[in-house]
């Protein structure tokens, strides 16, 4: 009998998986289930070009309906996993259908974290969020945005861009806390400002009503409140582990960042179960211990790694995370992990929004913040990866 | 042979190697990719790519 495999979420990372296996040669059957209607596009575009109405949904496609056809790969979309029996090696779906597999991959992602409940809270994460949310960004609305992460500030700079009077609120005492040493976030309290958002951090939302007049009042735990008539609340995502859960398989400590525990190859603790992209938690390269990963090309690169250790590969995936983000239209790449504690060695000028920024410990190259310098962000992502040293690194390969 | 770089994340499509991940062989010219033909890394279009002298 032919091998099956059954992958579970048809985001980037269960697509890249499923044409890694094909790529290599796997000639089973690959069942991929996503429980969004349409086919799978690709995230990052959705808080920028698709919300601003600037790219269409078809534009944004991660592969055509082709080619799925033509790898062979059963695409079934508008579908969700109801259990995983890793006994009996099936997946029940919510149409009735019952998937055998002899290898499964769990690709779940995650979902918008809203810890309120007020009717007129928006989220955005799929598609299926951005007619409604669009209709609602109008020219001159009063926009309330609550987390200035990566997707809250790009929702702001959208909106912003599409005349709406937009207020950022932060809990941190700056934005892009999770990603940005201070010297960095405090550039960009100054970008917000000067594009015209109202920002303020320092801000930690208690409660979120609906008032009467169909405004929605936002409070702050120091009594500070603020109205307006778009709320979303964007204060990151929470992986969606609970099919992995059910079915027995071990789930890493909320302090690593919680989701599915995977090895280096995406191996859950379920024999033939594996695990990829923002819902696995792998072992961190480099640095050592653990850590889950939110990012696009994070996802796409696991799905890949994982989809060819399925079709019998053993190479490890050791990958330095890198992400970008466009806001008000500069490009901020971050590569690795950035911290508080490193010291900033800067080329460029962080006042024009020209830079590399070095994130040094010890000497040790661990992590890259840059506006406008690709090219050397992809150089300083093999130092990362190497524990280059900064010194050995600069004179010969990057003029200041 | 040309390169051309993705002015998003620094990729760069070397035509002398094409990008055999993608079934795109060496020496394909980057008019024969197709326009949907998005960057292997971060995911922008084509049409977000500039050739590049390296």
């Amino acid at each position: 009998m032919t091998s099956r495999t059954v992958i579970i979420g048809a985001g980037v990372a269960g697509v890249s998986a499923a044409a890694a296996l094909r790529a290599a040669g796997y000639e089973g059957s690959i069942h991929l289930v996503g429980d969004e209607p349409e086919l799978p596009y690709r995230r990052p575009p959705v808080s920028k070009e698709i919300i601003r109405g600037d790219k269409a949904a078809d534009e944004i496609r991660i592969k055509k309906a082709e080619w799925f056809t033509e790898k062979d790969i059963t695409l079934l979309t508008g579908r969700s996993a109801l259990s995983i029996d890793v006994e009996t090696r099936t997946v029940d779906l919510d149409d009735g259908q019952r998937l055998g597999f002899d290898q499964l991959l769990v690709a779940t992602g995650g979902r918008a974290r809203s810890p309120w409940h007020a009717k007129r809270i928006r989220t955005l994460r799929s598609l299926a969020d951005v007619p409604q949310l669009r209709d609602e960004l109008t020219a001159g609305a009063a926009v309330l945005i609550v987390g200035a992460g990566l997707i809250g500030s790009e929702i702001a700079a959208s909106a912003r861009g599409m005349g709406c009077a937009v207020t950022l609120l932060e809990t941190a005492e700056l934005p892009l806390p999770r990603l940005l040493p201070p010297e960095l976030g405090a550039m960009y309290v100054d970008l917000h400002r000067s594009e015209g958002t109202e920002l303020h951090t320092g801000v930690t939302v208690e409660s979120i009503d609906d008032a009467d007049d169909g405004t929605t009042v936002v409070r702050a735990v120091d009594g500070r409140t603020w109205t307006a008539q778009v709320v979303v609340v964007a204060v990151g995502m929470q992986p969606n582990v609970e099919l992995a859960a059910a079915a027995g398989i071990d789930l890493a400590d909320a302090s690593d960042g919680g989701g599915i525990l995977v090895d280096a190859h995406g191996r859950t603790s379920s024999d033939g179960v594996f695990a990829a992209g923002d819902v696995a938690n792998q072992p961190r390269p480099v640095l050592g211990g653990r850590h889950r990963v939110e990012h696009w090309q994070g996802a796409q690169n696991h799905g890949t790694a994982v989809g060819k250790v399925m079709a019998g590969g053993s190479d490890a995936f050791e990958e330095v995370p890198w992400c970008w983000s466009d806001q008000y239209g500069f490009n901020l790449q971050v590569a690795g992990w950035p911290s508080a504690s490193h010291d900033l060695v800067v080329h460029g000028s962080i006042a024009d929004r020209d830079f590399i920024a070095y994130l040094v410990d010890g000497g040790v190259v661990r992590g890259a913040v840059s506006i406008g310098r690709p090219r050397d962000v992809r150089a300083a992502r093999e130092w990362i990866a190497s524990g280059a040293m900064l010194d050995d690194m600069i004179p010969v390969n990057v003029v200041p | 042979m040309k390169r051309f770089e993705c002015q998003q994340c620094g990729f760069v499509y070397d035509e002398a190697e094409g990008w055999p991940e993608e079934d795109i062989a060496p020496g394909t010219k980057w008019d024969d990719i197709p326009d949907d033909w998005t960057c292997p890394d971060c995911g922008a279009a084509k049409a977000d790519f500039v050739m590049v002298e390296l």
